[in-house]
């Protein structure tokens, strides 16, 4: 028995210790399932696709893109239209109340208190994922071009290296006039937790990058793309960053620079400037545009402007949804202009520009610039080539009043509407434009005004001008759409742009003139100010433009001509807050101050007063 | 040693015999001869009698099932439903009785006919049950090992039995939700790891992850016990953290012939309660609720209103809530469409729909619904094997319109024994149909599924338009919900589908009654696949004109091989038992996905994704997949004196594919000591504690539960993030890559320890039994991958081992079993405390989408706090005066009757540093209590269930008390909200500026306690001699019949939204909010169950 049971034990013990032997002799048991499946690796990119795949994931990333990190929603988008429009006196926020309402805190300057945080969370994001991508990108061309010196040309490893650094120039441009005092992150860096740093700081290594990649950019796109930039996007670029840094003298020469060039143009007519028609899209006003593409194979439209989709009239509209973003009362009346054809609030106080509480109707004769009709849906003017705005479309019209924005509107002949989507009537391939030629040229007339060659700053204000009197919204009448039905007149007239006199207009009257004279700075200032809201309204620029201007021309904006009427025509602005010197900046995410932290050292600063 | 029962004699009347049973008593007499010739010709052959008899408890009630066996013949029997067996016997046969839980009885025939034998219940000590590998005697067990009474839990209709766990088991939580076959979310003490917190079926030796549970049959599983401590499932090492739950199967039984058993159960469900009980039906009333939001806003009734409910002062129910421009014949002084062309109706671009006086939109939806299960099985088996062979079919319909689920199943369990060897197989074949588009899962941002938003659509919308088509809330202002019937309808045909073979074959050798080898091939085939269809939504205020379809196929295979040696010694008074073994596991998976748009015929024979079918525009394929892989050894030793002391060590090395080279192995030990103080001579035959043990244990387990290949860094992109057109071509893109995930080559297992010192105590010989566990569970190097700062990019950030949380607790059951009455009374309490984060952050956020999450969530992880305390800021009553106004801190939005929060930090100022913890979603006590008893054929049993101290976060307040997006309200906001008159109403006042009051806070935190009667049942078994159906059991069957809450919103039985984030499923971070889940079902049912 004891024998036995012995044998026993040894068979058995030479059994476990076989199946044992057969699992670990086998020795790639684990290591082969630890493989991650389906990525790529370092080492896979490591070549010209990479780097090119890398430095085209770093263009995309200048609108909102279907992988970010967006707590609030829509803080991404290309146009800055939260930051730029809502947070100024442009628009509202619009839709209803609670309706994406951590914009309610960023349009009543509560940015420290709440929702706030999570929009300026989308941008922030936004802006370090362009900055980690680009030096990705940049990391990674040095890798390959030190292991196969033969994978690229001079000419291209110049050029990606330019358009990488440019890029990266770009979104932390974005982050500073954001938030003024950011980290700097260059393709070396590795701690994600770097302190900040001053401003002007900021402002030096912008000029530092900006001014590398005019020395290795080409003077024309890569490839003949014409999405990338080259040394002329930078060039604007750095002149933007001179004059948002005000040095005017500096930022003149540049601008002057790029002008002289002739590397850009206006645009013949307005509306060819905010257009999904192929043929006019990347014009010679285009410096630098998000380029949009519809039903290109991504399923869900994320290309198609995702970061506007909800700047749209609602239901009924063809466009069904979501009613954000709507021009303010104050706008509408901004574009009255005066017996000369110039604006009315040059020549009167707010209390007379901006008077009329009323709903600006189609009807209502009273003189306008005729940009307000490419700018604005108004109730009974034809929308574009779609058919009358209707104060139906606001979803709800005490919150958002009854206008709706229309630059970002894409034609209906464009045919640029995608076909898939949630709402595919959203989204369309129409760029958004990031820097255009017009914004330049009202920069260098800003820069002309305060080194005092006011009569060169007049010039390119009257340019801009007379480009703005050269067409209005026309009938646009088509068989299915109903404008021919209120305006006879209409009856076969398809034109979508006619001269601003033309007799089919009967709701509006339009007028624009250039100035016959600048006769002090002031008043200069005043004129190319005026201009730069009327000309670039609901693109993004105006807070910006506002706090550039300093806060006293900020505050005497929001706070003396702005809230207090618009408190009363918009009941839910009586929680807005006076901008004070605190907005000069917005309010760092709270959330990247508790990220910043190493040990219990705090490493990004809070701008001050927030 | 053992007590046996009673026998009660009766005289032999021959004349009552029947013809049958005379013949069946010669057959038998041949029979057996034969079988004695054959075989056991060396027995000696006395004079054959028929006996019969009854076997019952001590209790007095029949059990069914008990084997009887004439001592050294192959000769028996099993009892029927009335506890009745017959057999043929020698006079002087000893006849064995034996029943799983019983202890087993002899008695001599000594020439008796009728041998009645009473059986009395096994000490809860001398159980044998399955526990890891191998089979244990209670009273060897020295870690926290709880039975599930299985019985009771097979008392609730589910697909599932995992449901029914916490209130049958304490220390065991289960959520879930009313939608048939949904997952459940069990919890063994507390919760271990900021995600991933299932834990470890063990099914007939087979390891499984699953939160459902729907591929095991309930009626097949005899035994469930459950792993809390370490010292007893640190043999499963790598995977045991969360605890184990050890499931066996019913094997065959040697009883010879086959013997059936068919269980029948048919039942009709009905929702607990519905939203129609909550909120207005009326539409003039909803209008009364909006009227005064405006009036008390001193705004006026805006023209939009107006256009749906004419005058403010004296409204009515429209005629149309839109129509088409266009079809308008006659309009009234309102503007309001009187009469229509309904020739310009056309589907789906100009729609006509009527006003309704009030849509009862839940009863649109919810109602009454049938369920069926019906069961077969067939076991027998000799001594060279044992079947058991089950069939299966369950179909429960959801309360909700157009959800079904249905199973079938067949089992096939069997063993053979060949001298020393024994080998066999025991599997399952399951396939399970998940009809319909309620999401029983739904995820953080549920609001447009059935049960979030939609189904508070407002009154005022029609059913259907003046065609038939499904209306909207097209032209009703700012309302953005869907139709929920058409939502419902929509997905009617959407189908999930689960086909699933799931077991194990094993192999034995018996070396030497001390020594056997036991090796297992376990494995788990599955696939998974999904078809799904979206409709267009013309009706909708956010329309939508475009449907599509989408489908999924996974496939995934897992196998796991396990090999043991178990020595069992005795010498002396000490016995030995060593285990040792080994086990490979690996797995793979590869889900398959696509989509596409815009079908030309939506027909459901047309939903495939082709390119001629729909807009191959949109088509959209994809495919991911996983591997990975587990290596382990492990040793078990166990010493027991004299049943008086004993003591148990475990190790076990784990090795994970999951985790970076060098760390990939981890070692898990463990130890338990046990003292039988019974077994003293102090405390021999004390007259009070029949027998107590004290236990000790502690011990080490460990997770890996993350995603595969997070060692390195990875690289991908996808069409609408990293590709661009470049080109400024409008319509095409150019690839592009990003970094995606960061890897961590440190990653290591988390580990958690535990202690636990428990009792099992049985009084006055049994008739009250107690099991006390209290316990600490710390889990440290937690594996969680904490947020990366902004500047560091969108890659997903890397799992590192940081983090520690702990769960103290205890645990406890009381059992009485009496005479025609039997309770178990089950309690268990948890605290659970983030002790860190990483060392540096104090909190996260936990993963809240809802719309007024807006600044972080209503769920935080806090040092110091339980994983996901709700956070925000503490409302104290509303705003009574301006005097009160201007004394508070300065708060955007003060104004009267809005809500007023607490300055917390006293800095003067509300803003978002005034947030606070506001509640806790855990309950601080849960209980069960299951109740049965039984006179003469009669039977009832009850379960109840109860939860108390936890928080429910009611979000869907954010629409039917604060009116986000125009939803309806609950019936009695406008009776009840702040007005001067009224200042201590129950809702903030009507405003419909008051974008303020709605911001997370404590006022929508409510207590979730509730006190639930899960089930009731009551048996009758017919007489042996009934005419129909001999021996049957009948019975009725309620559940949920009755429900103790002062929640009011729909039902505080909540199961914890879906989250995941990139190291898996962080739902334990967002427990407790009400978004509209699915609520528990009334079922009534009746059943029978019969065998032969």
């Amino acid at each position: 028995m004891k024998t036995v049971s012995k044998h026993a034990l040894l068979r058995g013990t030479g059994l476990v210790i076989l199946a044992t032997a057969v699992l670990y002799g086998c020795k790639d048991f684990l290591s082969n399932a630890a493989e991650p499946q389906g990525t790529l690796n370092q080492q896979t990119l490591a070549n010209r696709a990479g780097v090119e795949g890398s430095l085209i994931a770093t263009y995309r990333d200048l609108d909102c893109t279907n992988s970010l990190n967006r707590p609030g929603g829509w803080g991404c988008a290309a146009s800055n239209w939260v930051f730029g429009d809502v947070a100024g006196d442009d628009t509202y926020k619009g839709s209803d109340h609670l309706d994406q309402s951590p914009i309610n805190d960023i349009e009543g300057y509560h940015w420290g208190a709440s929702g706030a945080g999570l929009y300026l969370e989308d941008k922030w994001g936004q802006v370090y994922e362009g900055v980690v991508r680009a030096n990705s990108t940049l990391r990674l061309l040095k890798e390959v071009v030190t292991t196969s010196p033969g994978e690229f040309s001079a000419a291209d490893k110049n050029g990606i290296e330019g358009e990488a650094i440019f890029l990266r120039a770009h979104y932390l441009f974005e982050g500073w006039r954001m938030w003024g005092n950011i980290p700097y992150y260059r393709e070396d860096e590795t701690d994600f937790r770097k302190p900040n740093e001053d401003s002007s700081a900021v402002a030096a290594d912008l000029l530092k990058d900006l001014d590398s990649a005019i020395k290795l950019l080409p003077s024309t796109p890569r490839n003949g793309q014409v999405g990338r930039a080259t040394q002329w996007t930078a060039k604007a670029y750095k002149g933007r960053v001179q004059l948002y840094d005000h040095q005017y003298a500096n930022a003149a020469a540049t601008f002057k620079d790029v002008v002289a060039s002739g590397t850009y143009a206006l645009e013949t007519s307005y509306e060819q400037v905010w257009t999904a028609f192929f043929a006019k899209e990347n014009g010679k006003e285009t410096i630098f545009a998000y380029q949009a593409s519809a039903n290109d194979g991504e399923p869900n439209a994320a290309n198609a402007n995702e970061g506007e989709r909800l700047n749209f009239p609602y239901s009924p509209s063809h466009f069904a949804c979501c009613g954000f973003n709507d021009p303010t009362q104050n706008l509408v009346n901004y574009y009255q202009v005066d017996a000369n054809g110039l604006p009315l609030s040059m020549s009167t106080p707010s209390s007379v520009w901006n008077a009329s509480d009323a709903d600006f109707n189609a009807g209502n004769l009273t003189p306008v610039d005729p940009r307000l009709d490419w700018t604005v849906g108004r109730d009974g003017v034809p929308f574009k080539d779609w058919e009358l705005y209707s104060v139906t479309w606001a979803r709800d019209r005490t919150n958002a009043g009854p206008y709706g924005p229309k630059k970002n509107i894409y034609e209906k002949a464009s045919g640029a509407q995608t076909t898939v989507g949630w709402q595919p009537q959203q989204q369309s391939s129409m760029n958004i434009h990031l820097f255009r030629y017009a914004d330049l040229l009202l920069m260098l007339a800003e820069a002309e005004v305060e080194t005092g060659d006011l009569n060169g700053a007049m010039g390119l204000v009257n340019q801009i001008r007379t480009r703005a009197a050269q067409s209005a919204q026309g009938c646009a009448a088509s068989a299915d759409n109903n404008v021919a039905a209120r305006y006879p007149q209409c009856t076969g007239d398809s034109r979508m742009a006619v001269p601003i006199n033309d007799p089919s207009i009967t709701w509006a009257k339009y007028d624009v003139r250039p100035y016959g004279a600048f006769p002090d700075v002031a008043y200069a200032r005043a004129a190319v100010r005026t201009e730069r809201r009327l000309e670039l309204a609901i693109e993004g620029q105006r807070f910006f433009d506002l706090r550039r201007y300093g806060m006293l021309v900020a505050e005497q904006a929001i706070n003396n001509d702005y809230l207090p009427n618009e408190k009363l025509r918009r009941t839910y602005l009586a929680g807005a807050e006076p901008i004070a010197e605190r907005h000069r900046f917005f309010a760092i995410p709270p959330i990247e101050i508790d990220l910043s932290k190493s040990g219990s050292t705090t490493n990004l600063k809070q701008n001050p007063g927030w | 040693m053992y007590t046996y029962g009673r026998s009660v004699m009766e005289n032999v009347q021959p004349g009552k015999y029947s013809f049958l049973n005379r013949s069946l008593r010669r057959f038998s007499a041949v029979w057996l001869s034969v079988l004695f010739v054959l075989g056991f010709g060396g027995t000696a052959l006395g004079q054959q009698v028929a006996v019969s008899g009854t076997v019952t408890s001590t209790g007095g009630s029949p059990i069914p099932g008990v084997n009887v066996r004439v001592d050294g013949t192959e000769v028996r029997a099993v009892t029927d439903a009335a506890g009745r067996y017959r057999l043929s016997a020698p006079a002087d046969a000893l006849l064995t009785f034996a029943h799983v839980g019983q202890r087993p009885v002899q008695t001599t025939v000594a020439g008796r006919t009728t041998v009645d034998v009473t059986m009395a219940n096994i000490s809860y000590l001398e159980e044998v049950v399955v526990t890891a590998y191998t089979e244990q005697r209670r009273g060897d067990i020295t870690g926290a090992v709880a039975s599930v009474d299985v019985a009771a839990a097979k008392n609730q209709t589910s697909a599932s039995i995992i449901k029914a766990l916490d209130a049958t088991v304490p220390g065991v939580t289960s959520q879930t939700s009313g939608s048939p076959g949904s997952r459940t979310t069990i919890r063994v003490r507390g919760i271990s790891s900021f995600q991933n917190n299932d834990p470890l079926y063990i099914v007939d030796g087979t390891p499984v992850q699953d939160s459902y549970v729907n591929f095991l049959n309930p009626e097949d599983i005899a035994s469930i016990q459950v792993l809390k401590d370490a010292s007893a499932a640190s043999i499963y090492g790598s995977r045991a953290s969360n605890g184990v739950i050890v499931i066996e199967t019913l094997k065959g039984s040697n009883t010879g012939s086959p013997k059936a058993t068919l269980r029948a159960r048919t039942g009709v469900a009905t929702p607990v309660k519905g939203y129609n009980d909550i909120l207005l039906t009326n539409s003039l009333d909803y209008f009364a609720v909006q009227k005064a939001r405006y009036l008390n806003a001193g705004q006026p009734v805006p023209a939009s209103l107006i256009g749906i409910y004419g005058d403010p002062n004296n409204p009515s129910v429209p005629a149309y809530t839109f129509v088409t421009p266009g079809a308008v014949l006659t309009r009234d002084a309102f503007g309001r469409p009187l009469t229509v062309d309904a020739s310009k109706y056309s589907y789906p671009n100009s729609l006509i729909e009527p006003g309704s006086a009030g849509t009862d939109w839940w009863s649109q939806v919810f109602g009454s619904a049938p369920v069926q299960d019906y069961n077969l099985d067939v076991r027998g088996g000799g001594d060279a094997n044992a079947y058991a062979v089950s069939f299966n079919y369950f179909d429960q319909k959801g309360t909700s319109k157009y959800t079904d689920f249905k199973r079938g199943n067949v089992r096939v369990n069997t063993s053979f024994n060949r001298s020393k060897l024994n080998f066999g197989e025991n599997i399952a074949l399951s396939l399970d149909r998940h009809y319909g588009g309620i999401p029983d899962d739904p995820s953080t941002q549920a609001e447009n599924g059935i049960l979030g938003k939609d189904i508070l659509q407002q009154p005022v919308v029609s059913v259907y338009d003046i065609a038939g088509n499904f209306a909207g809330a097209k032209g009703v202002p700012a309302d953005n919900s869907s139709n929920p019937l058409k939502n419902a309808f929509d997905r009617k045909d959407n189908i999930s589908k689960d086909n699933q073979v799931f077991g194990n074959v094993f192999a034995g050798l018996k070396m030497t009654p001390q020594f056997s080898l036991l090796s297992s091939l376990g494995f788990d085939v599955r696939q998974n696949s999904f078809a799904g269809y979206s409709a267009p939504t013309p009706q909708n205020n956010e329309a939508s004109f475009a449907n599509g379809i989408s489908e999924y196929n996974y496939q995934s295979l897992d196998w796991t091989w396990s090999n043991t040696a178990r020595y069992l010694k005795t010498i002396s008074r000490s016995s030995f038992d060593f285990l040792v073994g080994q086990e490979a596991n690996a797995g793979n998976n590869r889900f398959l996905s696509g989509s596409i748009s815009n079908l030309l015929n939506s027909g459901i024979d047309s939903r495939y994704i082709q390119d001629a079918l729909a807009d191959p525009n949109t088509k959209n394929v994809g495919s991911s997949g996983g591997r990975n892989a587990l290596l382990s050894v492990f040793g078990k030793a166990g010493y027991n004196f004299a049943d008086k002391y004993v003591a148990s060590f475990t190790l076990r090395r784990d090795g994970s594919s999951n985790l970076a080279p060098g760390h990939q192995w981890g070692t898990f030990p463990a130890f338990g000591l046990g003292w039988r103080i019974t077994n003293e001579p102090f405390l021999a035959n004390n007259r009070i504690f029949s027998d107590v043990m004290l236990r000790y244990g502690w011990g080490v387990t460990g997770n890996q539960q993350i995603p595969s290949g997070r060692i390195v860094s990875t690289f991908g992109g996808n069409r609408g993030d990293t590709f661009y057109d470049i080109t400024g071509s409008n319509t095409s893109i150019v690839p592009g890559f990003r970094q995606q995930a960061l890897g961590n080559p440190d990653l290591k297992w988390e580990e958690n320890r535990s202690s636990n010192i428990g009792t099992d105590i049985a009084l006055f010989e049994g008739a009250l039994n107690v099991v006390l566990d209290v316990y600490k569970r710390t889990t440290d190097n937690l594996l969680f991958d904490p947020r990366t700062p902004g500047t560091a990019g969108i890659a997903a950030p890397p799992i590192v081992n940081i983090g520690k949380m702990r769960n103290t607790g205890f645990d406890f059951s009381l059992g009485h079993t009496g005479s025609w009455w039997n309770a178990t009374f089950n309690g268990s309490h948890y605290k659970n405390t983030v002790l860190s984060i990483d060392g540096v952050q104090t909190f996260f956020f936990g993963p809240g989408a809802t719309r007024i999450a807006t600044d972080g969530s209503q769920t935080i992880n806090m040092v110091g706090q339980p994983i996901g305390a709700f956070y925000g800021y503490i409302a104290d009553g509303y705003f009574q005066s301006a005097a009160d106004i201007a004394a508070h801190a300065t708060q955007d939005g003060a104004a009267l009757g809005r809500i007023k929060f607490r300055d917390v930090n006293g800095d003067g100022v509300i803003n978002s540093e005034d947030r606070t913890i506001i509640g806790s979603p855990h309950p601080k006590f849960t209980a069960g209590l299951d109740l049965g008893a039984h006179r003469g054929n009669w039977d009832a049993s009850a379960t109840i269930f109860g939860t108390y101290g936890n928080k429910i976060f009611e979000n869907q307040m954010d629409f039917y008390v604060f009116q986000d997006f125009s939803s309806n309200v609950r019936k009695d906001l406008l009776a009840n909200s702040w007005t001067p008159q009224n200042p201590n109403a129950k809702y903030p006042i009507l405003d419909i500026n008051d974008i303020y009051s709605g911001k997370p806070s404590s006022y929508y935190v409510k207590d979730g306690s509730y006190t639930r009667l899960r089930s009731l049942q009551v048996g009758y078994t017919l007489p042996g001699q009934a005419r129909y159906l001999p021996g049957a059991r009948v019975y009725v069957q309620g559940e949920n019949l009755f429900t103790k809450t002062s929640y009011d919103g729909l039902d505080p039985a909540l199961p914890p939204v879906n989250a995941s984030g990139a190291a898996g499923d962080i739902r334990d971070q967002f427990m407790g909010v009400d978004q509209g889940a699915y609520p528990t079902s009334r079922i009534f049912s009746i059943g029978i169950v019969t065998s032969f």
